[in-house]
C-alpha cells in the first residue's frame, strides 16, 4: 500500500462485496468482471467452434460472423437494410409516442377519458402482436404501412398505459400547489404534470423502443423484401448461419447504442436527479 | 349582511366523505370567523379534520354543508388569493430554488418578467436562501425546502396563507428555527395565516389565536386568544415562561382527552 496511514478502509478481497446481498456498488470491480465475462463468452465461443466441437452450420466462429458482416456490408447492401429497419422502428415509435403521451395524460387526468378508453386499451394490450400480422396483411397489404401499423399496435397500447401511470404517480400536492398559484387545467398539465413525469416517461419510452425492435423482426420475417429481419430470414433459407448471426448482432448493437444514447440524454436532461 | 366586513367567515360547515364502506363525518357544523392579519392555529388530535377545514378555506375541498366566505366572496375553488404550503412535496424537484420561488408568479399577467425576477429575488432573500438560488431541491435540506415553499407562496401575494403542518416532517431543531423565521417574516408581511398542527408547543409559540378541535368529526371546542395569555414579543425565551407553560399544560390536557375519545373510533384521515 502506498500510504499506510491513509484513512482508506483496508482493501481485503474487495470482490467479496459483489457476493453480499445489496452491498455497496464497486464500479471499478464490476466493470472488470463485466469485461471478463464478455471476453470469456468470446473465448469459449471461439474454442468450441475452432476445435469443431460444434459444427459451423449450427454455430459459426466469431471470425466467420465478422466475415459475414463484412460481406453483407460490401456486397449485400446491408446498410440499406439497416436504414429501412431503423426507419420503420422510429416511424412507428414516434407516431405511437406522439399519440400516447397526450392521451395517457388525459386518461389519468380526466375520469371520463380513463373510463372510456381503459377497458378497450387493456383488452387490446393483451393481444399477442404476432397474431395481428394476418390482419395487418389483409387490411394494408405488404407495404410499409402494414409493418409500421404492426409496430404501432405493439407499442402504442402498452405505452399509453405506462404514460398514464407516470402521470398518476405525480404527487397531488404539485397539482394543488399549481392551482393555488392560479394555474388553469392546461397550464397544470403543461407546466407541472408533464415536467414532473418527464424523467420516468423518458425511461418508459426507452423501454418501449426496445420492444419495437422485437415486433420489427416479426414484421420483416413474415412479409418484407428489405430490412434486417428480411436479411436474417433470407440467410436462413440458404443455411448461411454466419449471416444469421451477423443480422442478430447488428440488431443487438443498434439496440445497445440507442439505449445508451437515451440514457446519456436522460442524464443531461434531468441533472436534478443525480 | 350589515355591520363591519368580516375577513373570513366559516358558517355551519360540515364535511362528509363517502367511500365504498359508507359515510365518514369529518367536520360537524363548524362556524368561526378570522380577522384580517391574525395568525390562527387550528389545533386538534391527528386525523380530526382540521386539515380538511383548512383545505376547504383554500378551495381544495368542498363543504358538504355550509359556506365559507373570504373577503365578501364565497369560496368555490382554489385561487391565487389563497396561498397554500403543504407538509411534503411542496417544491418542484425539476426547478432550482430561484425558479421554484419565481413559479409563484408564473400565472400573474399584471406584471412583466423583469418585475417577476425582482419579486422572486426579494423573497429568496427574505427566507435567507440567496446563496442557494441555483441549487436543485434535492440538494438542499428539508427545512430549506419548506422555506422555498413559503417564499413561493408569499411571492404570489395571497390574501391568506394556509399552512398544513408545514414543519411536521422536520427535526426539532430545524422546526424551532423555522418557527422563529416564520414569525420574523410575518412581522414584515402582515398576512393572515391559518396554520394547522397537532403540536401544542408550535401552536402556542406561533398563534395569536388557537382554535382547538375535537376528535373526529371536528367541532370547535375551545377558542383561545393567545395574545391575552401571553402578552409581549414572541421570542424563544418566552417559551420558558410560566404563562407559556400553563397554556401548554391546559392544551395538552384537552388534546389528551380528545385523543382518547378519538381512539375509540376508526383511525385514518
Amino acid at each position: 500500500m502506498k500510504n499506510p496511514t491513509s484513512r482508506q478502509p483496508p482493501r481485503r478481497r474487495p470482490w467479496r462485496a459483489l457476493f453480499r446481498f445489496r452491498a455497496e456498488a464497486r464500479p471499478d470491480i464490476e466493470l472488470t468482471v463485466a469485461v471478463a465475462a464478455f471476453v470469456s463468452v468470446l473465448v469459449i465461443w471461439t474454442l468450441v467452434t475452432e476445435t469443431g466441437i460444434i459444427a459451423p452450420l449450427f454455430l459459426p466462429s466469431p471470425l466467420a460472423v465478422v466475415e459475414a458482416l463484412w460481406r453483407l456490408f460490401a456486397v449485400g447492401g446491408f446498410i440499406n437494410d439497416i436504414g429501412i429497419s431503423i426507419y420503420r422502428v422510429w416511424a412507428a415509435f414516434v407516431i405511437a409516442a406522439v399519440m400516447a403521451i397526450p392521451l395517457g395524460i388525459l386518461m389519468s387526468s380526466y375520469r371520463i377519458v380513463g373510463a372510456v378508453t381503459e377497458p378497450i386499451i387493456d383488452f387490446i394490450r393483451y393481444l399477442p402482436v404476432p397474431a395481428l400480422v394476418p390482419l395487418t396483411l389483409i387490411w394494408l397489404g405488404i407495404g410499409e404501412l402494414s409493418k409500421i401499423t404492426l409496430l404501432w399496435m405493439g407499442t402504442f397500447f402498452q405505452l399509453i398505459l405506462l404514460i398514464a401511470d407516470d402521470a398518476r404517480r405525480v404527487p397531488h400536492e404539485y397539482i394543488e400547489t399549481g392551482r393555488t398559484l392560479g394555474a388553469r387545467d392546461s397550464q397544470l398539465m403543461r407546466d407541472i404534470l408533464l415536467s414532473a413525469m418527464l424523467p420516468s416517461m423518458v425511461d418508459n419510452l426507452r423501454i418501449t423502443l426496445g420492444w419495437c425492435w422485437t415486433y420489427l423482426i416479426i414484421a420483416e420475417i413474415v412479409a418484407a423484401n428489405s430490412g434486417i429481419g428480411y436479411v436474417i430470414w433470407a440467410a436462413k433459407r440458404y443455411v448461411k448461419t454466419p449471416e444469421v448471426f451477423a443480422g442478430i448482432l447488428a440488431i443487438g448493437v443498434i439496440g445497445l447504442a440507442t439505449d445508451q444514447a437515451i440514457r446519456w440524454l436522460h442524464r443531461r436532461m434531468f441533472p436534478y436527479l443525480g | 349582511m350589515i355591520a363591519e366586513k368580516v375577513f373570513l367567515e366559516i358558517s355551519h360547515v360540515s364535511k362528509t366523505f363517502w367511500s365504498g364502506a359508507g359515510a365518514t363525518d369529518v367536520i360537524d357544523d363548524v362556524s368561526l370567523t378570522v380577522d384580517e392579519g391574525d395568525f390562527v392555529v387550528f389545533l386538534g388530535p391527528s386525523g380530526c379534520g382540521k386539515t380538511t377545514l383548512m383545505r376547504m378555506v383554500g378551495g381544495l375541498d368542498e363543504p358538504s354543508a355550509g359556506e365559507i366566505v373570504l373577503e365578501g366572496e364565497r369560496v368555490t375553488g382554489p385561487s391565487r388569493k389563497k396561498g397554500m404550503v403543504f407538509q411534503s412535496y411542496s417544491s418542484f424537484p425539476w426547478l432550482t430554488v430561484f425558479r421554484n420561488i419565481r413559479f409563484g408568479l408564473k400565472y400573474r399577467d399584471d406584471i412583466d418578467a423583469r418585475e417577476k425576477d425582482e419579486i422572486a429575488r426579494h423573497y429568496l432573500d427574505l427566507v435567507g436562501l440567496t446563496s442557494f438560488a441555483d441549487f436543485y431541491i434535492n440538494r438542499i435540506s428539508g427545512g430549506m425546502r419548506q422555506r422555498v415553499a413559503i417564499a413561493r407562496t408569499l411571492a404570489a401575494n395571497p390574501d391568506i396563507l394556509l399552512m398544513d403542518e408545514p414543519f411536521g416532517a422536520l427535526d426539532a431543531q430545524t422546526r424551532e428555527r423555522l418557527q422563529v423565521q416564520l414569525l420574523d417574516i410575518r412581522r414584515v408581511e402582515r398576512k393572515t395565516v391559518i396554520f394547522v398542527t397537532h403540536d401544542v408547543d408550535e401552536a402556542v409559540f406561533l398563534a395569536d389565536r388557537i382554535i382547538v378541535f375535537s376528535a373526529r368529526p371536528a367541532r370547535v371546542i375551545r377558542d383561545i386568544p393567545v395574545a391575552e395569555y401571553l402578552p409581549g414579543e414572541k421570542t424563544l425565551e418566552a417559551r420558558d415562561s410560566k404563562a407559556f407553560f400553563d397554556l401548554r399544560k391546559m392544551l395538552l390536557a384537552i388534546l389528551r382527552d380528545q385523543t382518547e375519545r378519538g381512539e375509540t373510533m376508526v383511525e385514518g384521515e
